[in-house]
């Protein structure tokens, strides 16, 4: 420690006549000048300790971040869970722990297993702390993993939005149970109203893993009411079930069981509509590939996105409907340098083909076709041809001519109600173009409220019972519709809102586009 | 894309569940409609349905952009008439038309009922079942099925405790029935005045149904049989009509499965329910068997000289490999 000694050598010695009194002062005096010196010496040496603990601590977080520092993790203790299994909390974080070789490591490896536990959305909390091992193991370090459950296991919300495959807005709530076993289990019941009396009821559980299936699963039961009269002249009752049999961040897998209901109460129906109500049975297995690396998925700037969703319908009985779908999504951001702007383009095509003995003569059921038409946004939906705007929706593509009403036979009147059903196309393919952009005045910016000018097309064919013999790649490209726009959008807490001035720059006989202004609401997240 | 069926064609479409126990459809409700159309020699094509099996908006008929449903306006038959469509009682005189309304309020009313008691309560599901359900998956063919059971005792005013009693007073009005329309009938070819009237299409249909799909254990059926004129008339027109052969259909248009079951029926009629056997639908199997055979004879013939051809031009697949050694062997040495 201090090397400096306490007493000053310049000092005369004392006289010996004086010394002794003298001396016994001098000394006296010498001894209290020593023990303050040596206080003073102590006090700086306490002064100087603080700041070398925090040079020593420096030191060592720059050895720990920059030098590999070996260690090894003994043990992995888990505590705060009353309810969670153990083996729930282990299975999650295991692998993460066994691998580290360095505290870098580990401490990365700490806080990938932290967002992990948080995933499961059963804690409050989740802490890790590292902490020394045995003292007979040098070099080894216990994880503690400290968490809170939750202490209100039951949550709920509400929202009101619009999706693609609705004619219109919906209030949706929905309450969640969680982690009633302790297997992190997620139990919610769900339900969705239409503004146009449309009704979707559900109930579900959700697992992270279930026995040696390391991947999530999950089961819904689930009762769908949609009234598409006014489109394609047919409601359509869904009740079913649908179980998740792979979850990852990229790969989806689930299987669906419905009986579906076509009804036509109206009974104005078109022929073509009017042969597919019934009742039918879908037993499909569907498989969705999702790479999303675009920075944002509200308002994108950059990277890419594309997916794909391949269905398989009819695996359980000969008596089920029978066929395979197909989807395919890209998408491409990029920034251009002014005013926070950036060009989204998206390609999307899916197609439905029947299956059997001559495949090319059968029919496919309307419910599962292709429908264009809507407000749902072109830049954040991802998942097949869809949205056109401008356009109703289901507002264009192939359609058949409704039901005639003869009232008085004798002077030849009749009534033909809003002409023609859409029912659908076996074939669709949209693109689109957009380019957002930040308005002028600040607030709009702090708020993130931008603008964005948009060009989109699409179109629909039909290839079942026989057309796809008539099918023209060259008349498909001649016959699309397109429309083009400029409109705000504006993200709040609750919803997202766009509001669109839509022109139609091309539509053909019997679609329903129209300009004007539109509305979109969507969710915020 | 529009209907292939344009304005101002007559041709009239019947969308109908589909035949069973030689019948042209098994459907009790069906049947009147296609014999009322065979009966006017209407120019018409029958579809068949089997993914609706509760519907009351079937049958139904097509002609041109309307269509006459079941549950509009007392009925096709009905609808048909007042459009002006097929009217077959317009050559009837008028001093006939009471007697004629008469006896369809009778046949439309008792016999109805007397059927779907029968059908639905009395005899158990499987000719139910195999009318109307056979097509759908079991669970869902099951609940539907309970359902109609339901909907029929209700219809019906059929409870627990009034079951043998109100089952007695449909038998005997049914009887009444059978007995007053054989009276009616007696040796003449038709009901009214040898011409043949809606009641014959609706009873014809009715007779058809009884005689041919309900099973011998019957009552209905045996109350039937009592009257040997009703059996005869009912027989003699299935002959005339040429029922016995299988209607003609168009291709299928609507969903996958009717693929299977708007051609000639290829299932054989369910054992044990009176279904009586058809030498016509045997031949036209056979044909249809002797056709097929040929062809799988030509393709298996095909194909063995294809491969005789290849393995004629390309040689013995040995002799390829010892090639293959010589040439190892000269590029070694």
């Amino acid at each position: 420690m201090a090397n400096s000694d306490p007493i000053p050598r310049d000092q005369a010695p004392p006289s010996d006549s004086e010394e002794t009194n003298g001396a016994d002062e001098i000394s006296e005096e010498g001894e209290e000048e020593e023990d303050t010196e040596y206080e003073e010496f102590e006090e700086e040496e306490e002064e100087l300790d603080p700041v070398r603990e925090r040079e020593r601590l420096k030191s060592i977080f720059r050895r720990l971040s920059t030098d590999p520092v070996h260690v090894r993790v003994h043990d992995v203790v888990i505590k705060g869970n009353t309810k969670t299994k153990d083996a729930i909390i282990e299975a999650e974080i295991s692998d993460l722990f066994k691998k580290p070789r360095t505290v870098q490591e580990l401490v990365a490896a700490a806080s990938i297993a932290n967002a992990r536990l948080k995933q499961l959305d059963v804690f409050d909390s989740v802490s890790i702390t590292l902490d020394a091992g045995p003292a007979e193991l040098p070099g080894t370090t216990n994880v503690v993993i400290e968490v809170v459950e939750a202490s209100n296991p039951l949550t709920g919300n509400v929202g009101v939005f619009s999706k693609p495959e609705a004619r219109s807005w919906s209030l949706e709530g929905s309450l969640k149970l969680k982690n009633l076993f302790g297997h992190a289990d997620i139990w919610d019941t769900s339900g969705a109203f239409g503004w146009d009396q449309s009704l979707e009821i559900g109930t579900g559980v959700w697992v992270p893993r279930f026995k040696s299936v390391p991947t999530p699963l999950s089961a819904r039961a689930f009762l769908l009411s949609q009234d598409w009269l006014k489109f394609s002249s047919y409601k359509e009752r869904l009740m079913g079930l649908n179980f998740g049999l792979l979850s990852t961040n990229n790969h989806d897998l689930s299987y669906n069981l419905t009986w579906r209901t076509l009804t036509d109460p109206t009974r104005m129906s078109s022929p073509s509509i009017r042969r597919q109500l019934g009742h039918n049975v879908l037993s499909a297995l569907k498989y969705c590939y999702k790479i999303d690396r675009r920075d944002s998925h509200l308002r994108p700037k950059s990277g890419y996105a594309f997916s794909s969703t391949s269905q398989v319908s009819g695996l359980w009985d000969l008596r089920g409907l029978k066929f395979f779908r197909q989807e395919f999504d890209l998408r491409a951001a990029m920034p251009l340098g002014f005013w926070n702007a950036a060009l989204n383009v998206g390609l999307s095509a899916g197609a439905i083909f029947p299956l059997g003995r001559n495949f090319t003569k059968l029919s496919t059921s309307v419910p599962d076709r292709f429908f264009l038409g809507g407000h749902s946004s072109l830049v954040c939906s991802l998942g097949g041809p869809s949205s056109l705007l401008g356009f109703q929706t289901r507002g264009l593509g192939p359609n058949d001519m409704r039901r005639v009403l003869n009232l008085n036979k004798d002077e030849g009147s009749s009534v033909q109600s809003d002409c023609h059903d859409f029912v659908g196309g076996d074939l669709a393919v949209t693109a689109f173009a957009d380019v957002s952009f930040d308005l002028p005045l600040k607030i709009f910016r702090d708020a993130g409220i931008h603008g964005h000018a948009f060009v989109c097309a699409g179109n629909l064919a039909k290839l079942s019972e026989g057309e796809i013999r008539n099918f023209s790649t060259e008349r498909f490209l001649k016959t699309f519709r397109s429309s083009a726009g400029v409109g705000v959008i504006l993200p709040t807490k609750f919803f997202r809102v766009e509001v669109n001035y839509c022109h139609v720059l091309k539509q053909f006989e019997n679609d329903h586009g129209k300009n004007g202004i539109q509305f979109s609401f969507s969710s915020p997240l | 894309m529009g209907d292939s069926r344009s304005s101002g064609d007559r041709h009239l479409f019947l969308v109908a569940r589909k035949p069973r126990f030689g019948l042209p459809t098994a459907c009790p409700s069906c049947l009147p409609v296609y014999l009322y159309l065979k009966l006017a020699n209407a120019d018409f094509s029958v579809e068949f349905d089997s993914s609706f099996p509760d519907s009351d908006h079937i049958p139904y008929v097509e002609y041109g952009e309307s269509v006459a449903l079941n549950n509009e306006k007392g009925g096709v038959i009905e609808l048909l008439k007042e459009e002006a469509i097929l009217d077959l009682n317009a050559k009837h005189t008028s001093l006939a038309i009471p007697d004629l309304v008469s006896t369809k309020a009778m046949v439309s009313s008792w016999l109805y009922e007397a059927i779907l008691y029968e059908l639905w309560i009395a005899i158990g599901g499987d000719v139910a079942r195999n009318i109307y359900f056979s097509d759908l998956p079991w669970p869902i063919g099951k609940i539907l099925h309970w359902k109609k059971i339901y909907d029929v005792k209700k219809l019906l005013g059929v409870t627990k405790v009034n079951c043998e009693e109100r089952e007695l007073e449909i038998y005997k009005k049914a009887n009444e029935a059978y007995e007053a329309l054989s009276l009616k009938l007696g040796d003449q070819v038709f009901f009214f005045d040898n011409r043949p009237t809606d009641v014959d299409a609706l009873f014809l249909g009715h007779a058809l149904f009884v005689l041919h799909a309900l099973p011998e254990t019957s009552e209905l059926r045996s109350n039937l049989l009592k009257h040997d004129n009703l059996v005869k008339y009912a027989e003699h027109l299935k002959a005339e009509l040429q029922l016995d052969s299988t209607p003609s259909s168009t291709q299928p248009s609507s969903s996958s499965k009717d693929a299977s079951t708007s051609s000639a029926p290829r299932r054989k009629p369910s054992s044990g329910w009176g279904a009586k056997p058809n030498p016509k639908p045997k031949k036209e199997k056979t044909e249809e068997e002797k056709k097929f055979r040929r062809r799988a004879k030509y393709f298996l013939a095909t194909q063995l000289v294809a491969v005789l051809v290849f393995l004629s031009l390309m040689g013995v697949p040995g002799d390829s490999e010892m090639d293959d050694e010589d040439a190892v062997d000269y590029d070694e040495e």
